[in-house]
């Protein structure tokens, strides 16, 4: 959130900073689970060069020329400036940032605890994901038999044509497997057959939460009405969170795993939300046009409010919750009790350290 | 309690009913076995005990079924869960989450179970069925077997009185299928859970089970009755019947050791000469011919110095272990696999290293899932697409398509859809789709998994012809019987090694693992199957 | 009949939202010379975006969610899912032409036949599962989910123009889907532009800043979408039409024969009471 607001390399910096530090306490702990793809730092470094160049490149904009390219070459002909490859190199900063942001998302928390964390209304979304994630490794198993069995009738990969004796044996091998498993799941007590759909009331406060959503945003964007448009707006939002409760508590389950939501977490989403929070609401009295940084004309030092920059030191708070804990084994892995877990830091899925 | 009254069953557009007036009862307590051809109706039979038929199914039924009590058409599955635990016959697809634990606990987190009861829960069926140590593996990493214990312990976590599974072992190899009926066995002796099992591998749980209930194919009644009663009517049973029956041992020996008593007093008194399997050595050159053949998969060694020769006209089976490297030698006989030293020579030509699409024309290879091969929509056109990748017009065919289909005994299915075809059945299609170039060697792994003993034997009688007409066969295979029936060599790996290579009255008469029960049954005579013992004695 | 119209207007309501949404630096200058609007306002509009996406998905997904507690709805597309995402696998080991995507083929055929449920939930999902098992997050993921689930919403809106040529299970109903699906190629890449489009704020004549005129807008956003996407969506959609095109047949019928087995009709001769059981 801060990143995609602000483009000043004070604050970007910070973030990039705090990033790094979360990053090596919770590997501290050796809560890795998955090797990355490739390593942040590669990405950021290609990047970063790769955007400012490709700035500079194009744009032939601002008042400190370094160089210029003959115009006769299409394209690329021009004057080369500072400010261009400055503001390249910045947007560069801010992919990596966020790049970087997700992977120590990922790293921390599972996907399996993810799904733990989508709200009860949403549990049938949520098993679905369960049973897709499971059966990727099958279904992969299944595609390199078919890949074998294929080559020795002949098969080879030629054009788009052929991947037909590979697609299909896949896809009508899952459906059957589908059956066989939609077939387990009601032996255990799943229910065959499906009430489609909400009831009246659900559905007709969805869509009144919608209309005022819809409503106060035109209102405070089109006629201007700031105060009375953000009332609407909450109204609408409040009324589908209702929604969703009522219809999260109609389901009836129940959790092996709880995970209690503990006084870490609620740090963690404090610091988050507040950093945000910092950068996107306007605060009376708090100067925010130094987060609106832009080199061009002319490049200029960019201002820091020191305010702002404190206000980013809230994401280090998983940081500091890690370093507290002592060094545990592998997350995931070993878990003797639910109250062993309270205090492992739950970073929570939204409104985290670097959304758009 | 299970009771059956008038039973019939007729799936959504089906002409005739898959349950003809079936009636049957069971009491509480009893581990009673289903046993019947392919396409009897056992499945939905089984399906009728916790309501999947017709619920899950949808089509028509009458009669009434009564299960604890409740009639489960009524009741629905999901109420019915709490009363019948239901195993399928594969393993891979019962799953929904990834790890042991949490896949316990999966069906009673729906049912809102408090967690304390929960944990309760789990902890008793993960001590029931021994999974403790296994308690936060992953599944994917566990084996067939173990899986099979997790579906297990999973359908038992509601506690229910009943216990219904469906061919749970027929995917699974011999020393995992074990396991799986011993922990049966012990969960109906000492928790009297009431069991109900289809099941093709008699010989294991016959001892234990208090009654059969035989499905014959169409048109004849139901038998049910204890093991004695219904087994000298039906005729797919284990060697041990069959010799029994053959021989008229009364009462009708039901393990080895029962079998044995009758055996040596059988014996006693006559001279047997002791059967020599002596044949004649192979002539000429080996069709396939490995030579210091060394593979590593994932960077370990899996097979390490092989020479193996097969010559055209014999069936070897190859035997061994789990993760003995049959699969693997099979693998890289056709290509699939590169060998890391050694070559690999088939009719003449060094084909180390060559593309596998060059070396299945000549050496047609068949994987253990024949439903990864098939995707045509019809089975004649599934043997066209084999021709079109070789490049050979249908009039060039090496072979006609009709007459392959015809041997196989696919004539009247060449219009259907492959995969609607019983599991026998497709593994023909898929045997035909690969030997429509007539490769000079055929090699088949665990051809005989899932099959009945008629599509076995069917198989068998296929190989066997396949191999008067002058192919060079390799099996690899758990299967004992089918080694001792088809074979005329057995090559024993171990550790990606080859141990032992012989005939199979040299390798598997004497081994204490490998043994079929003829052998077991009459030590010291050279007989392996059924038949040796017939030629003997008619 | 009430809760059909109900949820239809659901449908309708935040596919709309979400277009004006989605669209908003377009119309923005319209209404804005009429407005009074000041500076902080103008700063909040990609929070309002944002925030308006994130709500429609939400309420779109619990509404295609309906109470799903249906295995066979549940596994059916678990089961999908998970081969759409090795399909994604693919595109992510080898380098394919451009932004191809093996992925759309199967949202757009399961779309179809299943239902705009159904489609919506895959569409969604797929995106969903594949970045969580390759770890490639990132912003997008919430605008790339919601424009694939719109892709699979609106595939049944193919079926009329089936009917009319009477083309089931032949090529003119496959050459319908391929049309859909080139026309899904393109469409994908202007919405996946246009969310961050606003905030890629550069100076060149390709990106938008806040009070410039609609005319002004569009040829911007032109320029910027030919500059930046046109070869990749092209090669997107030249791709989805191809695949549909190669695979449409035996998929929409191997899909087919199994929808009569996961729907069907219960009709026990005793105890009399029918019940229907569908997806």
């Amino acid at each position: 959130m801060i990143l995609s607001t602000t483009r000043n390399p004070w604050y970007v910096g910070l973030v990039l900073a705090a990033i790094a530090v979360v990053r090596a306490a919770i590997q501290r702990l050796d809560l890795s689970t998955s090797p990355l793809p490739f390593s942040i730092l590669r990405f950021g470094l290609f990047v970063v060069t790769f955007s400012a160049i490709f700035n500079a490149l194009s744009v032939h904009f601002g008042r400190t020329v370094l160089f210029v390219i003959p115009p006769a070459i299409p394209y690329l002909g021009g004057p080369v400036t500072l400010e261009a490859l400055v503001y390249g190199t910045l947007n560069g900063l801010v992919l990596t940032g966020l790049f970087a942001a997700f992977t120590v998302f990922n790293q921390a928390v599972t996907i399996r605890q993810l799904i733990r964390l989508v709200p009860q209304a949403f549990f049938p979304v949520a098993i679905m994901v369960s049973i897709a994630i499971t059966f990727v490794p099958v279904t992969l198993r299944h595609a390199r038999d078919i890949r074998e069995a294929q080559a020795v009738r002949g098969h080879r990969l030629r054009g788009l044509r052929d991947w037909l004796p590979l697609v299909m044996p896949l896809l009508v091998g899952g459906l059957e497997r589908a059956l066989q498993l939609a077939e387990a799941m009601t032996a255990r007590g799943f229910a065959s057959t499906d009430e489609a759909g909400h009831d009246a009331l659900t559905r007709l406060t969805i869509l009144l939460g919608l209309t005022l959503l819809i409503g106060g945003w035109l209102l405070r964007l089109v006629w201007g009405y700031a105060v009375g448009g953000l009332l609407l707006l909450l109204a609408g939002i409040g009324l589908i969170m209702g929604i969703l409760w009522r219809v999260g508590r109609r389901v009836s389950r129940t959790n092996y795993r709880p995970q209690p939501w503990t006084g870490a977490d609620w740090a963690i989403v404090a610091g988050a939300v507040g950093a945000a929070a910092g950068f996107v609401v306007p605060w009376p009295g708090l100067d925010r046009s130094s987060i609106f940084f832009y080199p061009y004309p002319q490049l200029s030092w960019p201002a820091f409010q020191p305010l702002l920059g404190l206000v980013i030191a809230g994401l280090l708070v998983p940081a500091l919750l890690a370093l507290r804990l002592p060094v545990k084994n592998k997350r995931g892995v070993k878990r003797p009790s639910p109250t062993a877990q309270r205090g492992e830091p739950q970073i929570p899925p939204a409104g985290g350290l670097g959304g758009p | 309690m299970i009771r059956f009254e008038y039973v019939s069953f007729t799936y959504p557009n089906a002409d005739r009913p898959a349950l003809d007036n079936i009636s049957l009862h069971l009491l509480d307590g009893e581990f009673a076995l289903v046993v019947g051809p392919s396409g009897s109706g056992k499945s939905t039979l089984l399906r009728c005990v916790n309501g999947l038929t017709p619920h899950f199914s949808g089509g028509v039924i009458s009669g009434g079924v009564t299960v604890n009590g409740l009639d489960p058409i009524e009741a629905s599955p999901k109420v019915m869960s709490r009363h019948v635990g239901f195993v399928f016959q594969t393993p891979e697809a019962q799953f929904v989450m990834d790890r042991v634990e949490d896949e316990l606990a999966f069906a009673l987190e729906n049912a809102a179970m408090p967690p304390q009861e929960m944990r309760i829960r789990v902890e008793e069926v993960l001590d029931l069925l021994d999974l403790a140590p296994l308690r936060h593996r992953q599944l994917d990493t566990l084996s067939g077997g173990e899986r099979q214990r997790v579906a297990i312990a999973a359908a038992l976590a509601f506690r229910p009185q009943i216990l219904v599974l469906d061919e749970p072992t027929s995917q699974l190899d011999p020393k995992s299928a074990e396991d799986v009926l011993q922990a049966l066995v012990r969960l109906n002796t000492d928790l009297g859970l009431t069991i109900l099992l289809a099941e093709h591998r008699l010989e294991r749980v016959l001892p234990f089970v208090d009654q059969i209930i035989y499905l014959p194919a169409t048109g004849s009644d139901l038998v049910q009755g204890s093991s004695a009663q219904v087994l000298p009517q039906i005729d797919l049973t284990p060697p041990l019947v069959q010799v029994a029956q053959k021989l008229d041992w009364s009462p009708l020996p039901l393990t080895l050791k029962e079998g044995r008593r009758h055996s040596l007093r059988w014996l006693d008194g006559r001279t047997i000469a002791p059967k020599s399997h002596s044949e004649s050595p192979p002539a000429g050159r080996p069709y396939i011919r490995s030579e210091g053949v060394q593979v590593a998969f994932k960077g370990q060694t899996v097979v390490q110095g092989v020479d193996l020769q097969v010559w055209p006209g014999e069936i070897v089976a190859l035997m061994g272990r789990n993760g003995a490297g049959k699969t693997t030698l099979l693998k890289t006989l056709v290509g699939l696999m590169r060998p890391k030293q050694g070559q690999i020579v088939v009719d003449d030509q060094n084909v180390t290293g060559r593309d596998v699409a060059d070396i299945g024309r000549k050496v047609g290879y068949l994987p253990q899932n024949p439903g990864a091969l098939l995707f045509a929509d019809t089975v004649r056109e599934e043997l066209a697409v084999t021709l079109r990748n070789h490049g050979l017009p249908p009039q060039h065919a090496p072979v006609d398509p009709e007459t392959l289909l015809a041997e196989l005994g696919l004539a009247g299915k060449a219009d259907d859809y492959p995969r609607d075809l019983s599991v026998g059945e497709q593994q023909r299609v898929a045997l035909a789709a690969i030997m429509v170039t007539c490769p000079g060697a055929l090699l088949l792994d665990e051809p005989t998994r899932g099959l009945d003993y008629r599509a076995k034997q069917q198989l068998i009688d296929l190989l066997q012809r396949r191999q008067r007409a002058g192919a060079a066969i390799v099996l690899a295979t758990h299967d004992v019987e089918l080694a001792a029936i088809a074979a005329n060599r057995v090559v024993l790996m171990s550790q990606g090694e080859v141990i032992a290579n012989g005939s199979p009255a040299e390798v598997l008469g004497a081994s204490p693992l490998f043994a079929p029960q003829v052998a077991r049954l009459f030590p010291g005579t050279g007989w392996l199957t059924v038949d040796d013992v017939c030629e003997s004695i008619c | 009949m009430r809760q059909r119209t109900l949820s239809a207007a659901i449908f309708v309501m935040t596919t709309l939202i979400g277009i004006i949404a989605f669209f908003y630096p377009f119309w923005l200058p319209l209404v804005k010379q009429s407005a009074i609007t000041s500076q902080s306002h103008a700063a909040d509009s990609p929070l309002m975006l944002t925030l308006l996406v994130g709500v429609c998905f939400v309420v779109l997904l619990l509404e295609v969610q309906g109470q799903a507690t249906s295995a066979k709805l549940i596994a059916l597309l678990g089961m999908l899912i998970a081969i759409n995402s090795i399909l994604r696998f693919i595109e992510a080991a080898f380098p394919l032409p451009g932004g191809f995507s093996p992925i759309f083929f199967l949202i757009v055929a399961t779309g179809y036949i299943f239902g705009a449920r159904f489609g919506f939930l895959m569409g969604a999902l797929t995106l969903l599962v594949s970045s969580l098992i390759t770890g490639l997050m990132g912003p997008w993921l919430p605008y790339q989910m919601f424009t694939a689930g719109w892709v699979g919403l609106t595939a049944p809106l193919c079926r009329p123009a089936v009917w009319m040529l009477n083309g089931e299970g032949k090529w003119r109903e496959v050459l319908v889907l391929a049309l859909f699906g080139g026309f899904w190629g393109l469409v994908f890449g202007v919405i996946m532009n246009i969310w961050f489009w606003p905030f890629a704020t550069g100076p060149a004549g390709q990106y938008w800043e806040p009070g410039i005129s609609l005319s002004e807008t569009l040829q911007r956003y032109a320029l910027f979408y030919v500059v930046t996407s046109l070869v990749w969506d092209v090669a997107r959609s030249a791709g989805n039409v191809a695949l549909t095109l190669i695979l449409g047949l035996p998929t929409l019928a191997a899909l087919r024969r199994f929808q009569s087995r996961f729907t069907f009709e219960y009709r026990p001769l005793f105890p009399s009471s029918p019940t229907q059981g569908e997806l």
